[in-house]
């Protein structure tokens, strides 16, 4: 087994504990002194007095509200959040703002390099080498996305191919020229090139990727399975965010995602209280503190990803804690009809058993004093006769796994909209 | 491992160091202070991931 940094992946679990309390305790008292919200927030709590994880629950959570909220102080456009002076941050980033004011995010040299330190662990976890051309389908902007990934692809060593200010043809010309063997996108976007190539009288596989690196959803075990048919490749998830940085990775075995330590303390809190850490098998909210980022100290930051907390070991050889699964972000579980309802739950189920719909958007509206859910799909061309049929195994279907009764309407092909970032096909139309 | 590792950790430490005065006599030279201080970040970087003991991690207060 080959490993980024052999020493760290296979460190005893007691020690790696022993290191990241310490580390804890490090940038616990780092923030209290370098950042204002921190001053604030930590008052009366010493790191000498964190002795223990249980010591750690005791300190209070860091939320995207007061993240927004001390931001609006001095420094513009940081504000308290900052943790270094303003004159060492070299790099401005921003939070996408799909649930309120964008966060926007300090990077100094030092801290941006740590970030790309352990993306140089999720590369190489996921099996990325030398050996590749790296296809990045994406502009890159101000939001932090596939930055990390090109720095670190490059620092790993591997041939990074841009592919920003193209269309979707374009890109899928591009690959075919380069003969990129490697690629990193949302799994929507990888079934949107595919679905774009077939039209284009391509098959997927003959594109020769090898490798897919997936980020900015959370992805079924259905859709990761569909893209590895589509493409015939080894495709693989990760877990992240602009301000936590991304903390955890699929290896190669594929059965969850490794959390990576000693980079960052990982707690999975039960949902409704937010103290308890929950067992192993069980949901919870991942609470994650970056444990050597110094330009923005975060200290218990709440991610709002609703997670499966997994059992350690793997026959990867990491001794590393793990996530068995990615449920989905806390804001988009709802409660239709009084059902705790997760989009994710369809997605699952699509890709699983109707490999016909090639997209689908829906919708909860009220109706008088009851919601109704609505499924818009579109069919693949070679499967339009059978529409009527697969819309009624469709509600069927809806109905068995998540509890709920599904209007159904079949759109024409092209009408429902495409992603290549973040997909948003569930919209919830009752507080509007 | 452990031993490679404390023995790496030292050299580290002498780059370090060997990298602090380099910073001091180069105050009037951006070209070597900048390149100096990001010698320095892979230092900090380093030091973060060869933590030979609980107590032996990284130094994390910035000077």
């Amino acid at each position: 087994m080959e490993y980024w940094n052999p020493y760290i992946e296979t460190l005893p679990k007691e020690e790696l504990e022993k290191i990241e309390l310490s580390y804890f305790r490090n940038i616990l008292s780092y923030a209290k002194t370098h950042s204002m919200m921190y001053r604030e927030k930590l008052k009366g709590i010493e790191a000498k007095d964190i002795t223990s994880f249980e010591d750690i629950r005791r300190i209070p959570l860091t939320d995207k509200e007061e993240l927004r909220r001390y931001q609006e102080m001095e420094p513009y456009p940081y504000g308290g959040i900052l943790g270094v002076d303003i004159k060492d941050v070299t790099t401005f980033r921003q939070s996408s703002g799909t649930t309120g004011k964008p966060v926007y995010v300090p990077e100094s040299y030092e801290s941006w390099q740590w970030r790309i330190e352990t993306w140089c662990h999720i590369l190489y976890m996921t099996g990325f080498r030398p050996r590749h051309r790296v296809f990045l389908p994406f502009g890159y902007n101000v939001y932090v996305a596939f930055w990390e990934a090109h720095y670190a692809a490059e620092k790993v060593g591997c041939e990074l191919v841009p592919g920003g200010a193209l269309d979707t043809k374009g890109r899928i010309y591009k690959i075919i020229e380069t003969r990129a063997n490697a690629m990193m996108n949302t799994p929507t976007y990888g079934l949107h090139i595919a679905e774009e190539a077939r039209n284009m009288g391509i098959d997927p596989k003959s594109l020769g990727i090898e490798r897919m690196l997936c980020a900015g959803e959370p992805m079924p075990e259905a859709t990761r399975k569909r893209l590895e048919e589509l493409y015939h490749c080894h495709v693989f998830d990760h877990i992240g965010g602009t301000e936590p940085c991304a903390w955890g990775s699929m290896c190669e075995a594929k059965q969850g995602l490794h959390i990576i330590e000693p980079f960052f303390l990982v707690e999975v809190l039960d949902r409704e209280t937010l103290q308890k850490e929950v067992d192993d098998g069980q949901m919870g909210v991942a609470v994650v503190t970056p444990l050597g980022r110094r330009s923005f100290p975060l200290i218990r930051f709440n991610t709002q990803d609703v997670v499966m907390k997994g059992k350690g070991g793997c026959s990867c050889g990491r001794t590393w804690k793990k996530i068995k699964e990615v449920v989905g972000r806390a804001d988009d579980l709802r409660k239709i009809r009084g059902v705790l309802f997760s989009p994710k739950t369809v997605e699952e189920l699509i890709r699983e058993e109707f490999q016909e719909i090639v997209e689908y958007e829906m919708m909860v509206e009220r109706k008088g004093i009851m919601d109704e859910v609505n499924i818009r799909i579109e069919i693949d061309p070679s499967a339009e006769s059978k529409g009527k049929e697969i819309e009624k195994r469709l509600k069927e279907k809806l109905k068995i796994r998540t509890n709920l009764s599904f209007q159904t309407k079949i759109e024409p092909l092209g009408t429902l909209p495409r992603y290549t970032l973040k997909a948003k096909r569930f919209k919830d139309r009752r507080e509007l | 491992m452990k031993e490679t590792i404390e023995k790496i950790r030292k050299e580290i430490e002498d780059l370090e160091k060997s990298a602090e005065r380099l910073k001091e006599l180069s105050q009037d030279i951006p070209a070597i202070k900048r390149n100096t201080e990001a010698i320095l970040t892979f230092i900090y970087i380093m030091k973060f991931i060869t933590p030979v003991s609980p107590t032996f991690g990284v130094a994390i207060e910035k000077g």
